[in-house]
């Protein structure tokens, strides 16, 4: 499969997944935005969608990942992972364009473009 | 955190050009990012809406999500010249956009205490008319402050 698409997807589902999370918050829930149940259950559904979309290993892990951490995917910053705030090994910081998991935590790393 | 410390007055455009819901969010997020993350940001934002929109009512609309395409919380503002369909739980149309987007890593909850800041202020500029007030955007900013000012002094 296509690695841009394959990213492409991951993302979004990682978006989706906080804001599913977000619709569960009471405090969100409290600031006043009414979500419709039958569209949050659609959400559900696109997710799962989402998911299927992404090779098998790579789903696999992902909800691996979100069981443990809630966070599947940590943003890279400044060579640091951002989900266990460990310094990442500089040749991993050389391969930005693959899919690949901190050797620390295991979350899949996300390098933003610049 | 002051709200209008996360304003920034290239990211006020107070003519925004009146369209579909859709393309009115594309062009405030092209004020913070560009390319990729962009299109990133907007599936997300439109995913949001389909679940409820976030028109809030009397005008003014507050299109949030966590997005990995941020590093950190960012606002952009606009004012359409004529006011937009934005499906709107009181069905009315929309003139004064708040779009946020916040980092999905969030110590300290700022995205969600942003957003209620937000909705409170948003219903200060309904109650007291003051969408069309500011004419630039060094006015918005001080109309934000002094809002948020007042808001501080009641409590
Ligand atoms: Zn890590």
């Amino acid at each position: 499969m296509n690695e841009d698409l394959t990213q492409a997807h991951l993302k979004l589902l990682f978006d989706l997944d906080n804001l599913i999370d977000d619709m569960e918050e009471p405090k969100y829930q409290k600031i006043g935005f009414k979500v419709e149940n039958e569209a949050r259950l659609l959400l559900l559904r696109k997710r799962n969608d989402l998911l299927k979309k992404l090779p098998k290993e790579l789903a696999e892990i992902y909800e691996r990942l979100k069981k443990r951490y809630h966070q599947a995917i940590a943003p890279v910053e400044n060579g640091f992972c951002l989900g266990c705030f460990q310094q990442l090994p500089t040749q991993l910081l050389t391969r930005s364009q693959e899919i690949i998991t901190c050797p620390n935590c295991g979350r899949i790393l996300y390098w933003r473009k610049k | 955190m002051n709200l209008s410390s996360l304003l920034s007055k290239k990211r006020i455009n107070l003519s925004l050009k009146p369209g579909k819901k859709e393309a009115v969010i594309r062009e405030l997020v092209y004020s913070i990012k560009k390319g990729e993350d962009a299109e990133l940001i907007i599936s997300t934002l439109l995913k949001r809406e389909e679940l409820g929109s976030t028109g809030i009512g009397k005008g003014i609309a507050i299109p949030h999500c966590r997005s990995l395409a941020v590093e950190k919380l960012e606002i952009a503002v606009g004012r359409t010249l004529k006011p937009i369909n934005f499906k709107s739980i009181d069905k009315k149309p929309v003139s004064l956009i708040f779009l946020i987007i916040a980092p999905p890593q969030d110590p300290g909850n700022q995205y969600l205490i942003t957003l209620g800041k937000i909705v409170q202020i948003a219903k200060e500029i309904t109650k007291k008319n003051l969408i069309q007030k500011p004419k630039t955007p060094e006015e918005f900013i001080s109309l934000i402050n002094d809002l948020e000012k007042g808001l501080k002094r009641r409590k």
